[in-house]
């Protein structure tokens, strides 16, 4: 049972790191900043690094939605199997239909589900639910879309060119702010390592603990931190094509000071909510920011029909994560044949997913349409490469 | 209810996010003055286009200081 369900944690944390991608990548994508392969492959390397850096948020993972401990109910690795099926399968769902939803809330609605089917209502700590996964959930896109959509308007007004006297339109030489995109989007994914890849970590220790493995209260081992880094990094690698063409292009027209002032909000929002302990949802901070650079400039519509459609994913997936969750719960609850049948549906469910995705194969060469716009864009940088020819050794590097 | 560290999240991310783009914003202007053919501009365009970027670089790195728990332990 412990085996199986790191196993499944291990995949849960590879659908988070393909579904994830996008929130770092689309951007820079889109803009013809970074080209498509290379763009995984930097968010794969960085998830890793981010990985490594931190643990702290690997020890509260559940953060005390389920009530445990000593005078509350003791998780088992069987709620936590039946929960992890929950999340997987609906971001294979999401994942199918090109939405950007939240990992980590897909993740605690399985836990809920599965905690309410297998231990009761009562288990569920529904202040803490609402603190740490409601509130949050409204007030992310709100705080990045508002700080994105103040970057942008500032963006375009410190590099708006006006000639003095006729007041006409100067080249506005923006390329800039395309270098700047590969910064801003590489923190990004950054960010997402130090905050997803724990939260593997902290159920693979969770289950370790409950078997009696691993003593209470230490840190995810040395094993456990490089697969679950090796496993969101191999998932980022192999792309969210499909979010990231709804994250690029879906919801608005993305131009580089555009994209930079989204990545700088959503980077910021990230870390500065896993810093100081609000936790904020990785996805639902970069739709925001997305949305909210697209409010910014002018000229650019949001298709809040998209914007609709994403919103109306969040909204579904506590429950339904939780309903999965709580029906593999009962079969696991029947005995080894429940585990057996729940672990072949669950498999048989992704597989079944997978093959119908290849019906319309979405894929690096075809993720972004704007991809051409890019190519067009990018020639437009190489005459301003002269004008502007040493920008690019300029002293920005570090990170 | 968290609302001071709701605040302060807010809070921290307009800052950041603000001073990283307002810096970048500048740094890209300034170079764009500073290539700009036939028009007589003060030498110190460039260098201060490369102090803005400069500038903008290190407000990341703190922040990444700030983050990374092995630092700031």
């Amino acid at each position: 049972m412990v085996a199986l369900v790191i196993a499944l944690a291990l995949f849960f944390d590879f659908t988070n790191g393909f579904h994830d991608t996008a929130n770092a990548m689309a951007t820079p994508i889109a803009t013809g900043a970074i080209k498509p392969k290379t763009a995984v492959a930097l968010a794969a390397v960085l998830n890793l690094v981010g990985a490594f850096l931190s643990t702290e948020v690997a020890k509260t993972v559940s953060g005390g939605i389920i009530k445990e401990g000593s005078d509350g109910i003791q998780i088992t690795p069987e709620i936590i199997f039946a929960g992890l099926m929950g999340a997987i399968l609906w971001n294979m769902i999401t994942w199918l239909k090109g939405l950007p939803s939240s990992s980590s809330h897909a993740l605690f609605g399985g836990l809920i589900g599965a905690a309410i089917a297998g231990i009761g209502i009562h288990s569920i700590n529904f202040e803490s639910l609402m603190q740490k996964v409601i509130l949050p959930a409204i007030f992310a896109p709100v705080i990045a879309g508002a700080v994105a959509y103040l970057c942008t308007k500032l963006a375009y007004a410190l590099t708006s060119r006006h000639d003095p006297e006729s007041g006409g339109k100067l080249t506005q030489k923006r390329g800039g702010f395309r270098t700047g995109q590969i910064f801003t989007s590489s923190l990004v994914a950054l960010a997402h390592g130090t905050n997803d890849a724990q939260k593997t970590m902290g159920i693979i220790t969770l289950v370790l603990i409950a078997a009696g493995l691993q003593d209470p209260g230490s840190g995810p081992q040395f094993w456990v931190i490089t697969s679950c880094a090796l496993a969101i990094a191999i998932g980022t690698y192999s792309g969210g094509w499909r979010i990231i063409r709804t994250m690029g292009s879906g919801l608005t027209e993305v131009k580089p000071a555009q994209g930079f002032a989204a990545e700088s909000s959503t980077a910021s929002a990230i870390l500065a909510s896993s810093h100081l302990g609000f936790a904020l949802s990785t996805t639902q901070v970069a739709s925001g920011s997305v949305i909210g650079s697209g409010m910014g400039r002018r000229g650019t519509s949001v298709r809040w029909g998209m914007a609709g459609r994403i919103a109306l994913g969040w909204l579904f997936t506590l429950p339904a994560a939780g309903i999965v969750g709580a029906l593999t719960a009962m079969l696991v609850q029947t005995g080894v044949v429940g585990v057996v049948i729940a672990a072949v549906a669950g498999t048989a469910a992704v597989l079944y997913m997978f093959l119908r995705s290849k019906k319309s194969h979405v894929g690096h060469h075809n993720a972004v349409e704007v991809d051409q716009a890019g190519q067009a864009v990018r020639f437009r940088k190489k005459k301003k490469a002269m004008s502007v020819s040493s920008s690019k050794d300029e002293p920005k590097g570090g990170l | 209810m968290k609302w001071l560290e709701l605040v302060q999240v807010a809070g921290a991310t307009l800052v950041a996010a603000v001073t990283v783009v307002v810096l970048y914003s500048l740094g890209v202007r300034l170079t764009a003055i500073a290539g700009d053919v036939n028009e007589r501009k003060p030498s110190w365009v460039r260098p201060l286009a490369y102090v803005c970027f400069g500038l903008c670089g290190l407000a990341v790195l703190f922040g990444l200081y700030l983050i990374i728990p092995y630092f700031s332990k």
